[in-house]
Parts: C-alpha cells; structure tokens; sequence
C-alpha cells in the first residue's frame, strides 16, 4: 500500500472519530459479552464475526495510528495499513449488518455501527467498497438534480397503478387514486421503486380518506447502506426539500427500515412529523378510519422486527397492534422486540448480493422462524422481506413472507 | 542500597505515580470532551424517560451483564464493590477517618474485601484463556489483569495473611495509618524508621506494585471507569 493512501485512511480515520467513536476505540474492555449477541456468530460460530471480533479490526488500526508508545502498541496488537488489514477492514464493513443487538449486551453500550462506519468510509477511500452501493446512491442523487425533467414520466407510471390500487379498494369517482404534488397535503408518502410498495399503501390511504401525497423519490438511502455521510444527507435531503415544498404536516416512510432511520434519526430538525407506514395503519385502525376483515388472514401468524425500525426506532408496538387486528393467531417469535436477532440482510448486505454468506449467517433467524411454527411470516422492511424470502427458500421454512402493507390492504372492509 | 530503593518506592515514587495518573486522567478525559460530538443519535429503543440517572444506574449495575452472563455479572459486582471498598479502607487508615474502630488492627472487612477482589480477578483471568475471548484478547488483557492480581495478592499479604502469626498482626493497621500519613503531609519520612521487620518487603511489593499500577490506569482500559457513565449515556439517549 501506498505512503499517499495510507495517509488519506488515516485522514479518513481521525474525520470519524467522534467522541463516541473515540470512547469505543478505548474502552472496549474485551469482555466478550457481545459474543453471542450476533447472529453471524450464532449461526457459524466464528470470532471474526462477533462485534467485538470485527471491532479489533479496527481498533488495531487506531492503536498504531493514534496511540503512542511503543511497548503500548506491542501490547495492544496494533497493526500497520496493509492490503491484507483492508480486507479485515472490508470484513468489519461487510459481514456486520448494523443491527446494533451487539450494543443491548456490551455493558458500556458500544455501537458497533459506528466502528463499522469507519470501515466503511475507510473502504471508499481506498475505493474498495461494493461498486453496486456507490452507483445506486450516485444515481438517486443524480435523479434529485434531474428530477423536473422525469416528472412527466413518473406521472404517467404512477397513472398505471390506478387499475390495481382500484382493484384493492375501489375510490369515489373523481378522486386521485394515486396522487401527486398535492401542496399541504397531511402525509407524503414516500415509497421504494416497485408497485408493491405503492398499491397497497395507496389502497390503505384511500380507504382512511388521507389526504396525501405520493412521493417523487424512492425512499432507500444507499449512502446509508455505503456509509457515506455526505450522500446519505443528500438522498434524505431530495425528500427533505420536497416535504418542505408541499409543506407537507407527516413524512410517513414505506416499509423500507434504513429510510426510517436516516430520515428520523440521522437529518437533524425538520419542520414535519416523520413516521413509519406501520404507524400509519395503526392510526386509521385506532380511529376506525379502516376497518379490517380476519377471515383473510387464516393460519398462524409471526412478525419480525426489523432492527432499523425497532431496535433503531422504537417502533414496536404499531406493527403488532396492526396485526392483532388482522388475525385472532399471532404468534410472537422467541426472542422479539428489543432482543429479535437480525434478519442478516441489513448493512447493504442484501443490496450486494452475497447470498452465501447472508444464508449461513442467519441460520439462526430461520431457526427462530421455524419455532414459531407460522404460516405466514409478516415484516414491515423491504431489506427483510427479501433476505426473509431467501431464507425461507434456502432452509425450507414453508412460510409465506409478507409485508404488513399487502397484509393489511388485502383485509380493506368496503363497506 | 537496598534500603534506597525501598525508599524511592514508598515515597518518592508514590508521589511520581499519583501525579501522573492524575495528569493522565484529566488529559485523557479532557481530549474526549472536546472532540465533536456524535453527528446523530446513538440509542436504543425502548428509550429512557430519564436518560442521565439511568445512565448511572446502567453504569452501576451492569443490567445487560445480569441478563446475558449472570456468573460474570456476580463476579463484576463483587470485584467493583470490593475495589471501592478497597479504596475506603486503604482511606480509612488515615488517623482522621474513623469507619473502624480506631484501634483494631484490621482493614475493613477484615482482610476478607482484598480476597474476594483477588479470586475475581483471577476469575477475570482465567476466563481469557478459553474459547472466543482468547481469540479477541491481546497481551495488554492479560497483562493489566496480571499486575492487578499482583497487587491484590501483596495486598491480601499485607491485610490478612499478616495476621497469622502466634500474636496476632506483625503490622497494625496504626503502622500503615502512620506511613500513610506522612505521605498526605508530605513529610517525607521513611516508612521504614517506623515499620520494621520482615513483613516490611511485602509492604514495599505492594507500594510499588500500586504505582505501577497508577501509571499505567491513563493509558489502559481502566479508563472506563471514567467513560462508562457517558457511553451508557449515548445508548440511552
Ligand atoms: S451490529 Fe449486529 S451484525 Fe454487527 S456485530 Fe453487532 S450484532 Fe453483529
Ligand atoms: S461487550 Fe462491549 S466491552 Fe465487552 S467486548 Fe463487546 S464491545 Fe467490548
């Protein structure tokens, strides 16, 4: 490795230590109590895939960088920027799916999704992270700029869905099925690119009278997923600024758990509420603005929390109030809420393929899932539904996977 | 020259060690307070209503230890009460502190506190050498956990095993009381014109091994101590 690359990672290093970050690098006391907390590691069972086995990858790199002393750095088994600590880098980055379940066992707390930051700005300075993540989020920024041109486009799509949305729940005559730039409307809604995130939502909306509106950008912030602060600002920022301009009272997030995030946690101050869709439907149901028919949904039903709306976001309640609602034989799975192993799909893992290394390292999900002995498996989190589909391919769970949404508009009461 | 040395430790390096701690301490600390603090929130859900006192109390208590790895917790506890006790009896001492009765020759707790401190740190230890937790820990581990069985065994020497004698204690807590003393009045007295006899050496052990020890906290994991209040702060927003 060059003396110039070198020297723009520790650049990058000394930008993202923050004071938690730094508190991470130096008081980690090696406990080993966050061992079994992940699920990588409960599924292989491998060191390097527990939160504190990756965060040595990195905190070895601090000692050496940022430490002084010479026996210090012996001791502590701090190790100079090579090729081959890049690749123990690239591992912290891309085996950990920023579940922070980690953190609910450390006894000091310590976030691995922040150590996993690092690495993971480290990795785009080296221009070594997944190629995949960078594109997608160079191309919703690129779509921001260019938005006023494909506007007309994006209109006539979402004219396409009116039949299918119509199909779900058929609206008054005159009123937008599938409305756009409606100025001080109370919800904009924001969805991912697919119909399926859309239909059912609009259905559900149109049922409960809402006056919303259709989001022009998808919801899902791949500079989160790359770790790259300034472009996940900018994603968020293109909602931000649409919100702002429809002077919109909620920004209501689709089941999409890492947009939760960024958009309510990680952007500061905004002049507008911002919940999730769960939220949402549970809302309409407690006010009786929808109502909901049980006999849609026979069998066992079992929900998993996706960590970036509930561990993350707190959202745990919504979810379940939602189903309850929806069927007399909801199951909880063992462990849930605060404590619900990770799907394995998180951290942009699911984005970039790595199918091997998601199946093997989630078994212990599958496991979980299996116990509960349901028929249909609910989550409101795109990134899960998908990595809870292969799973279930993978393992044979023989479960249907399904997003709280679709559940939901399929069990619409038209009176 | 031997009793030059002893010197240098009991006095001289004493002060050397504690200042150094502290100015250790406070550089550290200080270093952290002014780094830019986190760009986002980093806690957890369900959130706490009152975040500062239940950052205390998470910090105190280890609630997450409890749940995860109760034997571990229990030899936590036991080894954080001990320490602290630890640090009140060696204050104690001091003729103007009266916990114990002013004329017992004992220690609080009886020399019992320093054992109990002892054996979980051996625990501490030993569990480094099996399984995962050997593979993430590095020498600086076993090291720290080394030098502080060390010091608590010279300590339990010097608390207890002094007193197994046919006449009970060589040295009394008096004797230490007074070395103690002279040390906080800086008068520079040689602890050795006043404790004499053979248990005097393992004094000087357990002298130079504490400031070893001192010297060493800025820089290790101890540091925790300070931190584990405002990281536990982070996770709870
Ligand atoms: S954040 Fe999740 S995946 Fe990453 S180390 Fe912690 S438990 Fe494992
Ligand atoms: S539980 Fe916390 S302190 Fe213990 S090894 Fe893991 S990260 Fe470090």
């Amino acid at each position: 490795m060059d003396a110039k690359l070198k020297q723009e990672l520790i650049q990058t290093f000394s930008e993202r230590l923050s004071q938690a970050a730094k508190m991470y690098m130096e008081n980690c006391s090696r406990c080993g109590l966050c061992i079994e907390a992940c699920h990588a590691y409960a599924s292989s069972p491998e060191t390097r895939y527990t939160a504190v086995g990756r965060a040595q990858n990195i905190r070895r790199i601090y000692e050496e960088y940022f430490k002084k002393g010479k026996i210090a750095k012996k001791l502590n088994e701090a190790v100079e920027l090579s090729d081959f600590w890049m690749e123990k880098v690239y591992e912290t980055a891309y085996t950990c799916t920023g579940c922070r379940r980690c953190m609910t066992y450390c006894p000091f707390g310590i976030d691995t999704g922040v150590i996993q930051g690092i690495a993971k700005m480290m990795l785009i300075t080296a221009d070594q992270e997944p190629k995949a993540l960078s594109m997608l989020a160079d191309m919703s920024i690129a779509k921001g700029k260019t938005i006023e041109k494909t506007k007309t486009n994006f209109a006539a799509a979402a004219k396409n869905l009116e039949k299918e949305v119509l199909e779900r729940w058929r609206s008054e005559g005159g009123e937008d099925v599938v409305p756009l730039d409606v100025q001080d409307a109370n919800v904009l809604y924001v969805a991912l690119a697919g119909k399926h995130s859309i239909i059912p939502a609009a259905a559900i909306m149109n049922a409960a009278k809402e006056k919303w509106s259709l989001s022009y950008f998808e919801a899902v912030n791949f500079g989160a997923f790359v770790g790259n602060p300034a472009k996940t600002k900018e994603i968020a920022g293109r909602i931000i600024d649409e919100a702002k301009r429809l002077n919109v009272k909620e920004v209501v997030i689709c089941e999409c758990g890492t947009a939760y995030r960024v958009m309510k946690h990680m952007t500061g101050e905004k002049p507008f509420g911002v919940i999730t869709f769960a939220e949402l439907i549970a809302r309409y149901i407690e006010q009786g603005r929808i109502k909901l028919d049980k006999s849609k949904l026979p069998g066992k039903v079992t929900y998993h929390d996706p960590c970036q709306i509930a561990r993350q976001g707190g959202i745990y309640e919504p979810p379940r109030y939602v189903l309850n609602h929806l069927t007399d034989h909801f199951v909880e799975m063992t462990p849930n809420r605060q404590a619900n192993w990770c799907c394995g799909g998180g951290g942009g893992l699911v984005a970039i393929g790595e199918k091997d290394f998601r199946m093997k390292s989630a078994k212990v999900k599958a496991d979980q899932v299996k116990a509960t002995g349901a028929e249909v498996l609910c989550t409101a989190c795109e990134n899960c539904h998908t990595q809870l589909s292969d799973l279930n391919e993978h393992y044979g769970l023989g479960v249907e996977v399904m997003y709280l949404s679709d559940l939901t508009a399929k069990a619409l009461v038209q009176d | 020259m031997v009793n030059q040395i002893f010197y240098v430790i009991t006095v001289p390096m004493v002060y050397l060690a504690v200042a150094w701690c502290l100015v250790g301490i406070a550089v550290k600390v200080a270093r952290v307070a002014k780094t830019p603090a986190h760009p986002f929130t980093l806690k957890i859900f369900p959130d706490k209503d009152h975040p500062v006192p239940s950052a205390v109390w998470g910090a105190l208590s280890m609630p997450t230890v409890r749940r995860h790895n109760p034997t571990f917790w229990v030899f936590l506890i036991l080894f954080h009460i001990g320490v602290a006790l630890l640090i009140l009896s060696h204050l104690d001492m001091l003729p103007w502190f009266n916990i114990y009765p002013e004329d017992s020759p004992n220690m609080i707790g009886n020399g019992a506190v320093g054992v109990v401190v002892t054996a979980a740190i051996l625990y501490f230890l030993l569990r480094r050498f099996a399984g995962p937790l050997r593979e993430v820990s590095v020498p600086a581990d076993y090291l720290l956990l080394f030098l502080l069985f060390c010091v608590a065994m010279s300590g339990d020497i010097i608390s207890w095993a002094n007193s197994w004698s046919e006449n009970g204690f060589v040295l009394t807590k008096q004797d230490f009381g007074e070395y103690l003393n002279g040390l906080f009045h800086f008068s520079w007295a040689d602890p050795a014109e006043t404790i004499d006899g053979g248990h005097y050496v393992v004094l000087v052990t357990h002298v130079f091994l504490a400031n070893l020890f001192l010297m060493v906290l800025p820089f290790s994991k101890i540091m925790h101590t300070f931190f584990a209040i405002p990281l536990n702060k982070l996770r709870r927003g």
